[in-house]
């Protein structure tokens, strides 16, 4: 019996002794790259779209999980790792200007001279088809409007060199001219004729995209040239929930920070068809290791280009199907006037379309119809995507809109402008929504240094101060340990208390293994910043990493 | 041994109820977590289930079938709409082939009926591409039977009590050549040979051998063989044309109908019309105008036939009407309409209508003039207006309700 009752106590004991929590920081945190190529994903199926379920279901029903929180996919420093999905490109690292202005494109230029079209292009407005190069790889030829030469295909590549620069994958695109001379119809070429049926495709065919295409003056067609993506097409993706048949789709997409964040890069250059239609999923990888690749593709109605027109009046302004002005139009028998049919636009090249920068407001900008994950956004994915933004300089924009080779006087500098004068507000908008400090760093002297992003943008002026709450942190319970200390300084520089530190902080073998930094940011015009961002360090053997970065935030604008 | 069961039993219980004992050791890494999270899920995978809507839109989208419904340009399709006024909704198949023998040749074919019985076939060979495009010709062959026309009479005082019914039927055989030397005028002329017939109806309302004869509605006894020659000049400066939101239409028509029999039917009519479009507010507002005049006149001892009066009445021109409530010899209609873009592809209209009918030219005034208002939704693109609902109030035939799938003017 006595046995019974000892053998009962351990059990109790063992019961009811504090579990291993998980901890608030693995070893390995922060993660740089999420590896969602884990497991074998060659069971996934590909996904067809209807661009008419797409708007359907986006505009007149609420889709994905809403609730203002956090973006799940991001590592303990706020930061999104390189995934299928996203590689830190300009925001880890340095890249030359003309690394950024040639993005995803492996070559210089290319001809596609005798280059044998093998299908018409099947979805989309805009006229094209597919031709294989000598070596059997697959591109997809779009022509411009006849009445905006050089609007579509500029706004391609320039989409695409921007996309690409900021992280995301996107297909290489070119500039070409399609010689009418030059074209070969492949023996096995095909089209879909207006009753569905295929059919073999004919010269005829091909005269008949090219009357919809805009001819130069050397009587040659101007074009863009997208590569077909290596792999196995797996359809697209939506911007909300996962692919219940990828292993590793795990993170709902409404609430992925890059596809959140995405709206401020389509708000900055009016991508209004940013949906998940145009997106791409791509199965890829050796057998036994694919995984899908997820691709944002067809820039071809960003900026000032509508594809086969220049934007409509509407194009990010007003969602198609806007309930609130439409009723209010409706009601007062259209006296009432949306303010976006007033916006003038310059008009002095074809190829500009319409593209302004004086009325555009980052906040109130539109995609075609509501996108879950953009509806998610909250004031730190803005942050985020907006840090990526100031990466592009003036030169840096420069470079890319000459990629687009406009020819007609001003439009390229209209488009650069434009684009400067867009960029400056999303970084005015976004850099201040919440309190923009980041970069934190700790040193083995205990001197914290760190960057408001917002007066490195120069977009405010320096605030007032910087309060600092210093603690220890107990990395099992995820909670601060001891007396908080506070401090200010009005520099982005101050030095940790040495009694938080220990006597060893010049060591790495005493003191708190883990302090935790919580900045209120003093700033006249900015009363959001009081907000805390806080940072956690980790003791190393080399002095101090920083291991969290977390942000109150304020509540997100109603969607 | 019992409390020794007792403490056995209690210990199973606890050690059962105890997390440790039953779960796998929490992940060290981030790395790891994450891969277990992959690795549950890898076990519950399906195929993605599109809905059933998502599956009929994607199979229409597919099969280009709302292409091939609204905007048909080869092959075989469902035509639908109104064959005319009154006929009620229409459906029937079409066909369409294009730049056959070598290019220049265009063949179009369909035929359509309607639960009122009214049914429609026709077909057309078309050149359209003459000369640059600036040259056209069609030969054409038409047939209908319209079972429910409406008559109340000639003349702007007709009774609405006076309400009866015809069936009319027609085969129209011609040509037609035009030359567009712009883009904005073209000049046509027609001829062709029609045979109109009359016939009694069965219907609710009395059938107009019940109420009229030949002197009340000139060409009810006998329906003579007709050719109509035709002149028009059309200067189209609408933009865009398929749902214009500005410029203007300028139509001068000349036609002349010949009656093969025995002459008592010939006339000839000369009709005007101008649409214009004022654009307010980058075209978000459009006020539009429109003006119809149309004169007859007879041979020399001869009559306009009944059924060959110009009317108004209907969907199209006096909506607050009875589709043809007013016929006479001479017609004058004017319409205004004030649209306004509420959503893209959806409008509002706020619309007058007035007009006269008159047996005399001179009295084709703006007196004594017959009117209506009222407001409607259309819903459509740039290419054209598909539907178009309507309400017509104000005038003496009671309200309307109009359901049509095109645009007024």
């Amino acid at each position: 019996m006595r046995g019974c009752v000892t053998t009962f106590a351990v059990l109790i004991a063992i019961w009811t002794a504090p579990r291993a929590a998980t901890p608030r920081f693995f070893p390995d945190d922060p993660i740089q790259v999420d590896d969602d190529r884990a497991v074998d994903a060659s069971g996934t199926q590909e996904i067809e779209g209807s661009n008419a379920y797409d708007f359907a279901e986006n505009t007149f029903f609420s889709q994905g999980d809403t609730r203002d929180i956090r973006a799940v996919n991001v590592n303990s420093v706020d930061e999104v790792p390189d995934s299928s999905w996203f590689t830190n490109r300009i925001g880890r690292r340095a890249m030359t200007t003309a690394e950024i202005a040639r993005g995803p494109n492996q070559l210089d230029s290319v001809n596609i001279d005798d280059w044998p079209i093998v299908r018409e292009k099947s979805s989309g407005i805009t006229p094209g088809y597919h031709v294989v190069d000598p070596s059997g790889q697959l591109y997809q030829v779009k022509f411009d409007p006849p009445s905006n030469p050089e609007m579509a295909s500029a706004a391609e590549v320039i989409g695409a060199a921007i996309y690409h620069a900021v992280g995301y994958n996107v297909v290489q695109g070119y500039i070409v001219e399609v010689d009418p001379s030059r074209i070969v119809i492949a023996p096995t070429a095909s089209t879909v004729d207006l009753s569905g049926r295929k059919r073999p495709m004919t010269r005829r065919d091909v005269d008949r995209l090219l009357a919809r295409g805009a001819r130069l003056p050397n009587g040659k067609y101007r074009a863009t040239l997208s590569r077909f993506a290596d792999g196995q097409n797996r359809g697209f993706f939506k911007y909300y929930g996962t692919r219940p048949d990828d292993p590793n789709d795990i993170h709902p997409h409404e609430h992925r920070r890059e596809l959140r964040a995405a709206r401020v890069f389509a708000a900055w250059l009016n991508h209004d068809d940013s949906r998940g239609i145009n997106s791409l999923d791509m199965l890829e990888g050796p057998e036994g290791r694919r995984f899908i690749k997820h691709y944002m593709f067809d820039f071809g109605s960003i900026m000032g280009s509508g594809s086969t027109s220049p934007q409509t009046l509407r194009a990010g302004n007003e969602y198609i199907m806007e309930w609130a002005p439409g009723l209010k139009t409706l009601a007062t028998l259209g006296l009432y006037v949306r303010p976006w049919i007033r916006t003038r636009y310059w008009e002095g090249a074809k190829s500009v379309g319409r593209f302004e920068g004086d009325v555009f407001d980052p906040v109130k900008w539109r995609p075609e119809y509501p996108n879950p994950a953009f509806g998610n956004m909250r004031a730190d994915d803005g942050l985020w995507a907006a840090r990526l933004v100031a990466r592009f300089s003036d030169e840096v924009i420069r470079a890319i809109v000459a990629k687009g080779g406009y020819s007609e006087p001003g439009a390229a500098d209209h488009i650069v402008n434009t684009l400067i004068k867009r960029r400056d507000k999303v970084l005015m908008t976004w850099l201040t929504g919440v309190n923009p400090l980041g970069d934190a760093r700790l040193g083995t002297d205990g001197v914290l240094e760190f960057d408001n992003a917002a007066v490195s943008a120069r977009v405010t002026s320096a605030p007032s101060r910087y309060t600092l709450r210093w603690s220890g942190f107990d990395n099992a319970t995820n909670a601060t340990t001891g007396t908080p200390v506070e401090t200010t300084t009005t520099e982005p520089r101050a030095t940790a208390p040495p009694a938080l530190l220990g006597p060893g902080r010049r060591s790495p073998i005493s003191g708190a293994q883990f302090v935790t930094v919580a900045i209120r940011t003093t700033h006249p015009n900015y009363p959001v910043w009081e907000m805390p961002a806080t940072f956690t360090f980790r003791r190393v053997s080399n002095g101090w990493q920083t291991v969290g970065v977390d942000r109150v935030v304020p509540a997100r604008r109603p969607r | 041994m019992r409390a020794r069961s007792l403490v056995i039993a209690l210990v199973m219980t606890v050690v059962s109820a105890n997390p440790l004992s039953a779960q796998i050791p929490e992940p060290e890494t981030r790395e790891e977590a994450l891969r277990r999270e992959r690795e549950a899920k890898a076990a519950q995978l399906h195929p993605p289930e599109p809905s059933k809507l998502e599956k009929t839109l994607l199979d229409l989208e597919a099969g280009r079938l709302f292409e091939r419904i609204l905007n048909p340009a080869e092959g075989l399709y469902p035509k639908f709409g109104s064959i005319t006024a009154g006929s009620g909704f229409s459906i029937g198949p079409g066909y369409r082939t294009t730049q056959r023998l070598g290019g220049a040749v265009d063949f179009s074919t369909f035929a359509m009926g309607s639960l009122k019985k009214y049914w429609i076939a026709d077909a057309r060979v078309q050149l359209p591409r003459l000369a640059s495009e600036h040259v056209g010709l069609d030969a054409h062959v038409q047939s209908y039977d319209f079972q429910d026309e409406l008559f109340f009479g000639v003349g702007p005082d007709s009774s609405r009590s006076d309400l009866v019914t015809y069936g009319l039927r027609n085969t129209v055989v011609g040509g037609l050549a035009a030359v567009r030397p712009t883009s904005w005028l073209t000049v046509s002329g027609a001829a062709d040979f029609l045979n109109p017939r009359i016939d009694p109806t069965t219907g609710e309302a009395p059938s107009i051998d019940t109420r009229f004869d030949d002197a009340s509605a000139p060409g009810l006894a006998d329906q003579p063989d007709f050719m109509r020659y035709e002149g028009t000049v059309d200067v189209n400066l609408r933009e865009p044309r398929g749902n214009p939101r500005s410029g203007g239409r300028y139509l001068f028509t000349y036609q002349r109908f010949d009656d093969l029999e025995s002459n008592a039917y010939s006339f000839q009519r000369a009709a005007a019309e101008v649409q214009q479009y004022l654009s307010l507010f980058r075209n978000r507002r459009i006020l539009a105008l429109r003006a119809m005049v149309s004169a007859s006149a007879a041979d020399q001892g001869a009559q306009v036939p009944f059924y060959y009066l110009p009317t108004l009445g209907g969907p199209d021109d006096l909506r607050g009407f009875h589709r043809d409530r007013f016929s006479d010899t001479h017609a004058l209609l004017l319409q205004a309409e004030y649209r306004w873009e509420i959503f893209t592809a959806v409008d509002g209209a706020i619309f007058y209508d007035t007009g006269k009918v008159a047996s005399r030219l001179e009295d084709l005034n703006l007196r004594d003039l017959e009117s209506d208002y009222g407001f409607g939704f259309r819903f459509g693109s740039a290419n054209g207006v598909f539907l178009r609902i309507e309400a017509a109030f104000g005038s003496s035939d009671g309200n309307h309700f109009i359901f049509r799938f095109n645009n007024v003017f």
